[in-house]
């Protein structure tokens, strides 16, 4: 343990007017920051300015596609077991697709239970469920609308992945047409 | 400490230890094929590995277990090991995930290191016709194979254990399954151009220790953890099936058996298993009970097949309530056909035994001299339904009060109808065609809360409301002596045998 004394006080401090003085030129120095130097100030003034996101910050979820547009999500409930909020409903039914045993019917995520962990993401076998889109204001004017239901989940642009290979197989990426040839190989 | 007449493996289990298994099942044949349940045997040529569901106990044995031994342990872990080489690793969509044998050996026996080649993967080697290219490029195959109105096969999950063919040629007694092919390409199959069709093939479901089995009307409709279990028994046949009603969410999932040695074994007809899905549709709504007055003529009290011997004791206090115009039937207007031996006894009527220790009449005797009442009261009895021809003669009588969970055809030709709970969500008991007592359990799965159970409603309009099941079977105790200072705790989940042994 290191015990910090505190250092007494001399004469010029103790008169207490020069300190007083010194914290106000304190005041004015940050207030003259915002108004002739604005950009250099730590904050930002949302939501006219919007704060950068990085990558790994876990934001609303989204799902991932295959090449021909289905969810990528296999209705195992991986998620719904995982997450500690309960927030995740599914819902499985069987596929057309005879090379696909099951397909997701109904997948929704009550964002306003959700408490953002992640914890679905790393569940989830298939990689189908991310959380990189970034959007982080949920505004909506009921509490119904807060639910994110699976075609909203599902509504994402490749272009706004343009580093990420696995985004861009989905349908308007650019590895869309590759993925397709194999995906869609002759079933013997 | 062990039971004489029995085989390894069940003995280890007597004294606690438990043995992983695939192929073994307690019921059926013994076929030895999976040799998951290897042990090592001191014998005169020095210890061996034996497979303990194949080796009767003797005397004087000497046994080592994974526990003593570590030759057994890498045994079973490399029998394990060899069964999944070709398993997909689909436990996510599968529908035994949660479940399954070849889950818990792996817990318990496995847990290995892969040692399989990422490039030369998992392969479906079984019925040719079946085999596709994934888009991986992996050979796979056999993925829903229509077996049948009720039964879908995964030929790749299977592991060929074949307690599904067993299970149709010993129990079911008709060999309408078959393993075709040998070693890596065995499969299993329908006769060409016949279906898997028969009143018990759900049970190849439950046979089926890995998802390759798996029922049309319960897949991927819930994941298995997600199930609660409610113990209860089937109220349809006069066996009284020991049944789990699997439940979540308010709604019953599936209805799989309970294991009861002497009842069904672990054994379910379809006809018990699919019951559930009518259970939650034209019900009554609950309402407002009041006591009726009746009439000065005579009635007729007439209880149905699935009353449990709490309903019959209200019926009784109601009787004795009214004095000697009230008479008591029970039974119902269906035909009683033959047991099957398996999981039926083909009795319509589910407590005819709890009736005659409660001293109710034949429902065919009523039938004989409904001229004479005034009143009929009926309790989860669809006389009107059962034989619509018959009860023709009753339209005469002047009031009819209906009490059923049902909106069937004696609700809608009734003066009065009630409401009350089904079977499956209340608290009971009833005797079985053996003698047996077995204990109902309430599955929380009532659609509508307030609804009062028949033995509440009839109590009620006898003036002396029951507050609990146990008060009424209390004093069903006071009408039939062998009733006469149980309860329910004294009740096992495998039920109690009456005094005066088996019918």
């Amino acid at each position: 343990m290191r015990v910090i004394r505190q250092r007494p006080m001399n004469w010029v401090e103790r008169l207490y007017i020069f300190e007083c003085l010194r914290g106000l030129f304190t005041t004015i120095k940050h207030a003259a920051r915002g108004l002739f130097r604005y950009e250099t100030l730590p904050t930002i003034s949302y939501p006219e300015g919007q704060p950068e996101i990085r990558n790994t910050y876990r934001a609303k979820h989204r799902l991932m596609l295959r090449p021909d547009g289905t969810p990528r999500c296999v209705a195992c409930g991986m998620c719904a077991a995982a997450c500690p909020a309960h927030c995740i409903f599914i819902e499985a039914t069987q596929s057309d697709d005879p090379r696909i045993e099951k397909r997701v019917m109904r997948f929704d995520i009550d964002h306003l239970t959700c408490v953002f962990c992640g914890l679905c993401v790393e569940a989830c076998p298939v990689d189908a469920l991310r959380m990189d889109t970034k959007k982080i204001s949920f505004m909506h004017r009921n509490r119904e609308d807060f639910v994110a239901h699976l075609d909203d989940l599902v509504e994402w642009d490749p272009k706004d992945y343009p580093d990420d290979e696995q985004s861009q197989v989905a349908p308007g990426g650019t590895k869309n047409a590759e993925a397709r040839k194999v995906w869609g190989m002759e079933v013997k | 400490m062990v039971p004489g007449d029995t085989n390894l493996l069940e003995a280890l289990k007597a004294v606690g230890i438990e043995t992983p298994h695939v192929c073994y099942h307690p019921y059926l044949p013994v076929s030895g094929n999976c040799r998951q349940c290897l042990v090592e045997q001191e014998g005169p040529r020095g210890r061996m590995l034996v497979i303990a569901c194949y080796t009767p106990v003797a005397p004087g044995m000497k046994i080592y277990t994974p526990a003593s031994s570590a030759r057994v342990k890498n045994a079973r872990k490399a029998t394990q090991e060899f069964m999944l080489v070709n398993h997909p690793l689909d436990c996510p969509i599968c529908d035994k995930a949660g479940e399954c044998t070849l889950q818990e050996n792996y817990m318990e026996a496995g847990q290995n290191e892969s040692r399989m080649r990422p490039e030369y993967g998992k392969n479906y080697h079984g019925n040719p016709a079946h085999q596709f290219i994934d888009a991986k490029g992996q050979l796979r195959g056999g993925k829903h194979v229509d077996l049948g109105p009720r039964v879908l096969l995964d030929e790749e999950r299977c592991v060929q254990c074949d307690r599904c063919v067993r299970f149709m040629r010993s129990i079911a007694g008709s060999e309408q399954l078959q393993l075709a092919g040998r070693a890596d390409h065995t499969y299993i199959t329908t006769f060409p151009g016949e279906k898997l069709d028969h009143e018990y093939d759900l049970c190849v479901t439950d046979v089926c220790p890995v998802g390759a089995m798996t029922a049309k009307y319960f897949r991927f409709q819930k994941r298995v953890w997600l199930l609660s279990h409610t113990p209860t028994i089937s109220m349809d046949d006069s066996l009284g099936a020991n049944i789990w009603l699997d439940h979540a969410d308010g709604r019953i999932y599936r209805v799989m058996p309970r294991c009861n040695p002497v009842v069904n074994r672990s054994w379910l007809s379809n006809t018990s298993r699919l019951a559930f899905q009518q259970f939650d549709k034209n019900r009554l709504p609950a309402m407002d009970v009041h006591k009726p007055t009746f009439g000065s003529g005579k009635i007729a009290l007439v209880a149905g097949g699935t009353c449990t011997i709490e309903d019959l004791a209200a019926l009784r206090v109601l009787k004795e309530s009214l004095g000697d115009r009230a008479e008591i039937f029970g039974g119902s207007l269906l035909k009683v056909g033959q047991p099957d031996g398996i999981a039926k006894s083909g009795d319509p009527v589910a407590n005819r035994a709890g009736m005659k220790l409660l001293g109710f009449a034949d429902v065919s005797e009523f039938m004989k001299r409904a001229s004479e009442f005034e009143t009929l009261v009926t309790v989860n009895a669809n006389l009107f339904g059962e034989d619509p021809a018959a009860a023709k003669a009753l339209e005469k009588i002047n009031t009819r009060i209906a009490l059923s969970p049902f909106d069937d055809e004696t609700v809608k030709a009734a003066t009065i109808a009630i409401g009350v709970r089904h079977w499956s969500e209340v608290q009971g008991t009833m005797v079985n065609s053996l003698n047996i007592l077995q204990k109902l359990n309430a599955c929380p799965v009532c659609p509508d809360e307030i609804l009062w159970a028949p033995y509440e409603v009839v109590s009620h309009m006898a003036g002396a409301k029951f507050e609990t099941a146990a008060d009424a079977f209390k004093k069903a105790g006071e009408f039939a002596p062998v009733l006469s200072g149980l309860t329910y705790d004294a009740i096992k989940s495998t039920g109690k045998l009456l005094e005066g042994g088996e019918a």
